[in-house]
């Protein structure tokens, strides 16, 4: 105790020591903490940095992205105006003949009346209701030929309008053959050397189903406008066509077919086959891609298909493809019923 | 009143700093204004101990009074700082146990007539962990740009340079000189030295926050 009790020089020399040591530790501390905080700054600067140039990009990106969406946007309606001029030829056609009927009925009926005019003016009232008769058939021809006229124009001015996205009921069948029709007549309007015959099959078992008319119609047009134009490549580049012993006969066929079994998820199906040049494996994959064509340049937008298969998918169907090169191509539609 | 040089050159350090701090109050943070009331109350508490001295003869029983509220505005100071629940709640366990230790030590080891040196020792050791804790957080967050112009740097330096080596002191005085009459003053000395020093800090540590203030509360307008 006593010992502990006296305090001398060297205990005093020890606290001083002990004191500057903790010192120097305290000050080298603080110099490695700087340091270190310098180091990990200039890290978190760096960082900072990269954030801003990500945040650069992002806003960059999504400009870009909005841009993109527009010009697609302006494609798609690109797209529709370039098919609604493809058809343009053909709608001429189809309203020509109604319009042919109505002008021909009418001008029968004309001298029709004339002609019972004089019946009547005879007395022959026997004949005059006969001519009236006929002539009450020939305004039933004339009105039955001015409501399909009328339909055609509805079809095209539909055709030309920004989907509204709304489904309907529909009669798929008659959409195919009216659109069959108005991709045939299109192209012979537009080419007169074009030849191509074409073939429907439909199942009449199909009810209404419900879709936005005027998006699948686009996507059938598309497909008959690719066939069409397949089996007339095909025809036009093959060498001494009219001196084969089995000349090639350019066909394109529309089935439709109600899936009835439990295995087929029901939903109807829509085949629509040709028999021209093909796909050629390579790129069979690649067709749905948008941009991509085999079309020379300014003959095709390479959108079709892309479009084709969005407007599909967002029926909830799908769309696949079978070709064999050199044989031809089906495109079969599945869509719920 | 002021014995000697030591006495004086703490006295007129600490008188300055607490000027620098009253005339700078409205201009800095809170964290700073803590800071700054700190220093003000250590002037009140050295002039009280100092007439309780002269009337008494021992002015221990101040210490034994003002530990815990200098604590607690460290703690309050250091809270401002971390500002994280986790720091809060240890910040809060540790002025109570502080508290409790000093009730314990006054009935138990070191009444009111002897001078608290357990506790001081206690509340040093805490500072000291406190204060290396914040560094830890500084450089984790890498916030400030330039740390010698930030008061916390300044602040946190000073509370670590002093209260480690007051720990030393008052480790010293417990083993070597407790139990002696008349111990050596250098040791008190080179305390009163840091002390002055110590406050000075604080005193620069608010001068800088109040320009730093200034500057940012400019860029936030």
């Amino acid at each position: 105790m006593n010992k502990l009790l006296q305090i001398n020089s060297t205990d005093v020399t020890v606290f001083i020591f002990a004191g500057i040591i903790v010192l120097a530790l305290l000050f080298g501390f603080i110099m490695y903490f700087l340091f270190s905080y310098r180091h990990k700054q200039k890290d978190f600067q760096l960082l900072h940095q990269q954030k801003l140039q990500m945040d650069i990009q992002k806003t960059e990106l999504e400009k870009t992205l909005r841009e993109l969406r527009s010009a697609q946007a302006q494609l798609i309606q690109s797209e529709k105006m370039a098919s609604l001029g493809e058809l343009t030829a053909g709608i001429a056609h189809e309203i020509q003949n109604p319009l042919n009927f109505v002008n021909n009925f009418s001008e029968i009926s004309n001298e029709m009346i004339v002609e019972m005019k004089e019946e009547l003016a005879t007395g022959n009232l026997e004949l005059a209701t006969e001519i009236a008769k006929d002539i009450k058939q020939n305004l039933e021809k004339i009105n039955y030929h001015g409501r399909r006229a009328d339909a055609i124009v509805k079809a095209m001015l539909q055709h030309s309008r920004i989907s509204s996205g709304q489904k309907e009921p529909t009669d798929i069948n008659k959409l195919a053959d009216e659109y069959l029709r108005l991709a045939y007549h299109g192209l012979r309007a537009k080419d007169k050397s074009f030849n191509a015959d074409f073939k429907t099959d439909f199942d009449e078992s199909i009810d209404k189903i419900n879709i936005v008319a005027q998006d699948v119609g686009r996507v059938l047009l598309n497909l008959f406008n690719n066939a069409f134009y397949s089996v007339y490549e095909k025809y036009r580049n093959m060498p001494g066509i009219q001196h084969l012993a089995e000349p090639y006969k350019p066909i394109v066929s529309v089935q439709t077919k109600k899936l009835h079994t439990p295995s087929e998820d029901g939903g109807i199906e829509i085949t629509v086959k040709d028999n021209g040049n093909g796909i050629p494996q390579n790129i069979i994959d690649k067709i749905f891609q948008p941009f991509f064509t085999t079309k020379p340049t300014g003959e095709g937008t390479g959108l079709g298909l892309s479009l084709s298969y969005d407007i599909i998918k967002t029926h909830g169907g799908e769309i696949k493809v079978r070709s064999t090169e050199g044989e031809g191509t089906e495109f079969i539609i599945w869509l719920p019923a | 009143m002021f014995t000697d040089f030591y006495d004086s050159f703490y006295y007129s350090l600490l008188i300055a700093a607490t000027g620098t701090c009253l005339f700078l109050f409205k201009r800095v943070q809170k964290p700073f204004r803590l800071l700054a009331i700190l220093t003000v109350l250590t002037l009140v508490n050295e002039l009280i101990s100092k007439y309780v001295a002269l009337v008494l003869h021992n002015n221990s029983i101040v210490y034994h009074f003002f530990t815990p509220v200098e604590f607690l505005l460290y703690v309050l100071i250091y809270k401002e700082f971390f500002s994280e629940k986790k720091w809060t709640r240890i910040l809060w366990i540790c002025f109570a146990s502080l508290v409790l230790a000093e009730i314990f030590n006054t009935i138990f080891f070191q009444p009111l007539s002897v001078s608290n040196t357990n506790i001081l020792l206690l509340e040093n050791i805490l500072l000291v962990v406190f204060s290396l804790g914040l560094f830890i957080k500084i450089r984790e967050s890498a916030y400030y740009e330039d740390l010698l112009k930030e008061g916390i740097f300044w602040f946190n330096c000073a509370v670590l340079f002093y209260y480690a080596f007051s720990t030393l002191v008052w480790g010293f005085h417990s083993i070597k000189v407790y139990y002696l009459k008349n111990p050596p003053m250098i040791i008190y000395n080179f305390l009163l030295i840091f002390s002055g020093l110590l406050y000075t800090i604080f005193a620069f540590a608010v001068g800088i926050n109040s320009i730093t203030a200034k500057k940012r509360s400019r860029i936030n307008e």
